[in-house]
């Protein structure tokens, strides 16, 4: 069974995610992403995430192929106009990319060549669209394709943005324009994200609950301050707070497992952004029983 | 609206020390705001006020061909021309001198496209296809750094600020709080997707 | 050429966003940059059509000139009826505006599409200039015009190459994207090689990150506050007071001749009451008020009256009575001259009579005889002393506070005394440092004295700003200052007040300020009214003639008048006298608007001034009255601001005079 087949047959699944290298050394990522294939089911391939230059998600994801792993093969406006972003999507399907997740992207200034022009021509709902026109065999611009992808195109959805309505019209919106799944911003705060999901159910698509480990207080308050719909509760952050150094992962896997333990009955699965530490997902997901 | 910032002092002064240079400066608008005191101050300390005429409106060819008129013999020794201005002045100049190198003693910056005549805090970057119905009176392309046609990227913080900015509103959170006073958050709903469309720029030089 | 910013969106649109509503209010806005040939046409008709088909009722429909300016167009605003969608055709900045001025409270209905006004795609939003030329400036906020000759890539070229040419144009060295554009980059090898420059070698990749809200958020910030700063509109014109502003009063030689007009003051000329041959002595009068809004004029000097004769008048610029009296050089005071120290004793009405038997006139040079002022017809409860002077060049005031604040203060008490006014409010603008530090002094023993020192701005000393900037009240249309319980004097009325009780000398001198860039005594003058301009010009400028390429001027360069002939001569209205360079572009009362706005902007009153060059141009005086003429002050602002340098200030007068003729 492919990604599609399983989370249409119900299955609760799990992606992991693989951050491409600055620079040409991708084999270790992959390596590391074969070590857990029996468990993951679908690899989420980033998009020069943060707006940092780094070796592209199309040729990293067709690599994960031709080792048997599944990519989810990110996408963002930030850096293509139309035409490349179309030109893009055809190249991924050739080679042999289904899973498509669209997204806007940060914006250039936050990266690390923030004089760089940001495009932004088009953004993650009319990208959609042009996914599903793509799929129905025409460009943006009513063109004819002769040869005609075939995609299957999530989004993703940040539970915990305020004012929260203008998120669930948003993932409507998205869903209208063609998104068959959803992967959600990371998840702290399970009680939220249940009223979230009573919401998000009915529309039917599966939702994919996203799980970042912590690596330290700091970086909880961090992202407490700075990253839009993450809410560490305090009760996570003492926890970290008070672990040695060396016992960081083991508490941090701990919350990882009793999230996603949460989430088992409230969502189609989980998706696991380790943002460096690939090597603990296999313990995460032992953790958490899979 | 632009605005107008000195260049570099290196850069200027690798200029206006030669010899044979003669300075224009624009009295600037309010399109267009020029820092007159501090180019005043850099000329003074240069010892070169004297080889500067004072424009009102460079921009206006007909005027300011009066004024070349009346520097003739100045300008006809000068290797060089400095223009204080914004670009459009430069390059008047310029095309009215085509024979003399003209370089510019400013860099212009774009300020988030228009602001009407007397500078309002809302901004229209003349896009051509104008939103503004669908979004509470609040457009979409100046407010989200993105330009977002569709709703927010998601980046916001919790207080609503903008992830390029913490200075400024999210554009959509704004536009989604006037349509809930409006009572028209439905329009939100609508499963329209809008996309611009560029051709308008490119043909949107009154040709027709 | 047209560079209007908006069209109204396609009709089916039209139609979608007008459905389901019963009624309609519709505004537009009058456009701006378009050369302004005809009244703007009504540009709601399409709207007006369909929604007539809708059955849609237009309650109302309007046109505003300028909409984007908030302080004009709020006011018509909040006159519209509640609750009735608003749609508007304009601009987006109007139609933001709007819908944030109601901020939710009302629907707000978006009719137009602005305009790009690039024709690139990559800069995406070009600035064309104020002056509607062909140039552009995408603002990249990284000037390339020195390496390419002053053409500018961003803009010219289709795709903003900035490193040479993309091989795309065709044989004649056309656009790719559009064959009726030049190559820009052909265009600029052309330039390059005619200055034998060589293109530059560098490779130059643009920064896209120089955008700064901080930067946008001050300098709108900025430009919205100075606007609104005190009172609406007005301007910062360069001040150039540091020419004369340290020098101190200095007494004028008085010359062999005078030539002294019965016309000093606003209202009907003095009666003559001498003739020649007669032998006069300094300070006798010589002119009688005729009437109640008149005045008094005096001898400035003692002498022999040798012509009474018609001179060019330096206010009207056209000949009036002037006595002319030779200089005998003695000195001889008239026996009406003496001091009256108790003149608290007397009774209100006597020493308003005296005041105005000593021809005091309002000196900061609108000339309205003090007599009428002092019998206000309503209550007042403030006096305003205006020291603003917010003409630049001029100082006269300036160093009259600095050399005679005693003076002006006694002055001031015998106002106080006439007018029974509690409150004293003395202004004086902040770049005359020396002067509030002056009235600081003085003022700590005279509690019912307060001192504001409001931000330099033009036109603060005309007497309605002034008023609105100190005490915040407006004086309503066509009204007077007694209107909202204020009474304003200048400092050197209240000076030659002074003069007139505790010395008893009339107004037969006054400061004046010379100045000019050619000058060779600048400086703050006493100087006897009748001296002729010529004496003044030989003694300041030594000259004896106007040279062709300068202007003189009396009174400041905003409202001072252009002076033709240099024998006219010094009157109780000449603040300064102004020998400045002509620019090469002088005004003309044919240059065609641009409708670019600024006029409007800048004008104090809250007045159009530009339907003043469209029909002063087409002499439709009726239509100027109906824009509200009258109620311009001639403070100059619109005129200084003018994109397209119309004398809009003669075309006022014009308007004034021919619509006073026709009733």
């Amino acid at each position: 069974m492919n990604f599609e087949e399983k989370l249409k047959s119900g299955k609760f699944v799990i992606t992991s995610e693989i951050g491409p290298p600055k620079g040409t050394n991708i084999m270790p990522h992959i390596e590391e992403a074969e070590h857990i294939k029996d468990k993951v089911d679908a690899f989420n391939v980033t998009d020069l995430q943060s707006s940092v230059m780094r070796l592209g998600s199309l040729a990293t994801s067709h690599l994960l192929i031709e080792k048997g792993l599944e990519p989810v093969f990110q996408m963002t406006c930030r850096d293509r106009n139309r035409l490349a972003l179309q030109s893009d999507l055809l190249s991924a399907a050739v080679l042999g990319i289904r899973n498509v997740l669209i997204l806007t992207g940060d914006h250039t200034v936050l990266g690390d060549h923030p004089d760089a022009k940001p495009v932004f021509d088009l953004d993650s709902i009319s990208l959609l669209k042009v996914v599903s026109d793509l799929m129905k065999g025409k460009d943006m611009a009513g063109n004819e394709l002769d040869g005609v992808p075939y995609f299957f195109p999530g989004a993703v959805v940040s539970p915990g943005y305020e004012p929260q309505e203008l998120q669930i019209i948003k993932m409507e919106k998205k869903i209208e324009a063609g998104a068959k799944f959803f992967q959600t911003q990371a998840v702290y705060d399970l009680v939220a994200f249940e009223k979230f999901m009573e919401k998000a159910s009915k529309f039917g698509v599966p939702v994919l609950g996203g799980i970042v480990l912590l690596k330290s207080a700091g970086m909880a308050k961090f992202m407490n301050e700075n990253v839009a719909g993450v809410n560490v509760p305090e009760r996570y952050i003492k926890m970290m707070a008070e672990a040695d150094k060396k016992d960081r992962p083991k508490v941090s896997i701990q919350i990882a497992a009793e999230l996603i333990k949460g989430m088992k009955n409230l969502c189609s699965g989980i998706h696991i952004m380790p943002l460096g530490w690939e090597k603990y997902v296999p313990d995460v997901l032992d953790a958490s029983g899979f | 609206m632009l605005i107008t910032k000195l260049k570099e002092r290196e850069e200027i002064l690798s200029v206006l020390n030669s010899k044979n240079v003669f300075i224009f400066k624009c009295f600037g608008c309010k399109e267009v705001y020029l820092p007159e005191g501090e180019i005043d101050l850099l000329l003074t300390e240069l010892k070169c006020m004297e080889r500067m005429a004072r424009v009102d409106y460079l921009c206006r060819e007909e005027f300011t061909v009066k004024y070349l008129g009346k520097y003739a013999d100045v300008l006809k020794k000068a290797d060089k021309i400095v223009v204080f201005s914004c670009g459009v002045g430069v390059q008047v100049v310029a095309k009215c001198i085509p024979e003399t190198p003209v370089i510019p003693g400013c860099d212009t910056h774009y300020i988030n496209g228009f602001q009407g005549l007397t500078t309002q805090d809302v901004d229209c970057e003349m896009c051509g296809q104008c939103w503004l119905n669908l979004t509470g009176g609040i457009c979409p392309i100046t407010s989200c750094s993105k330009s977002l046609l569709n709703g927010p990227c998601g980046g916001a913080n919790k207080d609503g600020k903008c992830e390029v900015n913490k200075d400024m509103d999210c554009g959509w959170v704004l536009i989604y709080k006037r349509l809930k006073l409006l009572g028209e958050e439905e329009i939100l709903k609508r499963h329209s997707v809008n996309i611009r469309d560029y051709k308008l720029i490119i043909n949107g030089d009154k040709k027709e | 050429m047209d560079y209007t910013k908006y069209r109204i969106k396609a009709e089916k649109e039209v139609r979608e966003v007008i459905s389901n509503i019963n009624n309609l209010c519709i505004i537009w806005c009058k456009k701006c940059f378009s050369e302004f040939k005809e009244e703007p046409a009504d540009e709601c008709g399409k709207v007006v059509e369909v929604a007539r088909e809708l059955n849609i009722e237009i309650i109302e429909c309007r046109g505003i000139d300028f909409l984007c300016n908030n302080h004009l167009t709020g006011k018509v605003l909040k006159n519209f009826k509640d609750n009735i969608p608003l749609a508007v055709i304009s601009c987006g900045i109007g139609i933001q505006f709007v819908s944030n001025f109601f901020n939710g409270n009302r629907k707000v209905l978006a009719l137009a599409d602005s305009l790009p006004q690039s024709g690139n795609a990559t800069s995406i939003v070009g600035y064309h200039g104020i002056a509607l030329g062909e140039e552009k400036c995408a603002a990249c906020g990284q000037c390339y015009l020195e390496k390419t000759g002053g053409i500018c890539p961003v803009v010219s070229c289709a795709k903003s190459l900035l490193n040479g040419p993309c091989g795309g144009a065709n044989k004649d060295g056309k656009c790719e994207v559009n064959k009726e554009l030049p190559c820009a980059w052909i265009e600029i090898y052309k330039r390059l090689e005619k200055q034998k420059k060589l293109m530059d070698k560098n490779i130059d990749i643009r920064n896209y990150n120089i955008f700064s809200v901080e930067e946008k958020v001050r300098y709108v910030k900025n430009n919205q506050e100075r606007r609104k700063e005190g009172f609406y509109g007005g301007l910062y014109p360069l001040e150039k007071k540091e020419l004369t502003e340290t020098i101190p009063l200095k007494i004028f030689d008085p010359p062999d001749v005078f030539s002294v007009f019965l016309s000093q003051h606003t209202g009907r000329p003095a009666k003559l009451i001498v003739k020649a041959g007669d032998r006069v002595k300094k300070g006798q009068k010589i002119g009688e008020p005729d009437g109640f809004i008149s005045s008094a004029v005096h001898s400035p000097v003692s002498g022999k009256v040798i012509a009474i004769e018609e001179r060019i008048h330096p206010v009207s610029r056209i000949p009036q009575v002037a006595i002319t009296i030779e200089n005998d050089g003695t000195e001889i005071l008239d026996g009406s001259v003496e001091s009256l120290t108790d003149w608290d004793k007397l009774p209100k009405e006597r020493l308003i009579e005296i005041l105005k038997e000593k021809g005091i006139v309002g000196l900061g040079g609108a000339m309205f005889p003090s007599s009428v002022k002092l019998c206000p017809p309503k209550p007042v409860d403030t006096l305003i002393v205006n020291g603003c002077e917010c003409e630049p060049y001029l100082n006269a005031d300036n160093r009259l506070i600095i050399e005679h604040p005693e003076e002006i203060l006694k002055g001031i008490e015998i106002v106080r005394y006439l007018l029974e006014v509690s409150n004293i409010i003395f202004a004086i603008e902040d770049n005359k440092k020396e002067a509030i530090e002056v009235i600081r002094r003085c003022s700590e023993n005279y509690p019912a004295l307060k001192l504001e020192t409001p931000r330099t701005k033009y036109p603060q000393g005309a007497e309605r700003m002034l008023i609105k900037r100190t005490t915040g009240r407006d004086v309503p249309e066509g009204g007077l200052p007694f209107d909202v319980g204020c009474v304003v004097f200048n400092v050197g009325t209240l000076y030659s007040i002074y003069r007139a009780i505790y010395e008893g000398m009339p107004v037969i001198e006054r400061p004046v300020t010379v100045a000019g860039e050619n000058a060779i005594a600048a400086g703050n003058y006493i100087i006897r009214i009748g001296t002729h301009f010529s004496d003044i010009l030989d003694t300041c400028f030594g000259i004896k003639s106007l040279p062709s390429q300068y202007e003189l001027r009396m009174g400041g360069p905003m409202m001072g008048v252009l002076q033709k002939d240099v024998n006219s001569s010094v009157i109780k209205g000449t603040t300064g006298l102004l020998l400045l360079e002509k620019y090469p572009v002088g005004v003309s009362e044919e240059n065609t608007c641009i409708r670019c706005g600024r006029c409007v902007d800048a004008c104090p009153m809250e007045l159009i001034p530009y339907y003043y060059a469209y029909y002063g141009q087409k002499c439709l005086w009726n239509e100027m009255v109906k824009y509200k003429v009258k109620n311009c002050i001639e403070c100059g602002c619109c005129q200084y601001i003018c994109s397209s340098k119309i004398d809009l200030i003669s075309l006022i007068k014009k308007g004034k005079r021919n619509a006073d003729n026709k009733t």
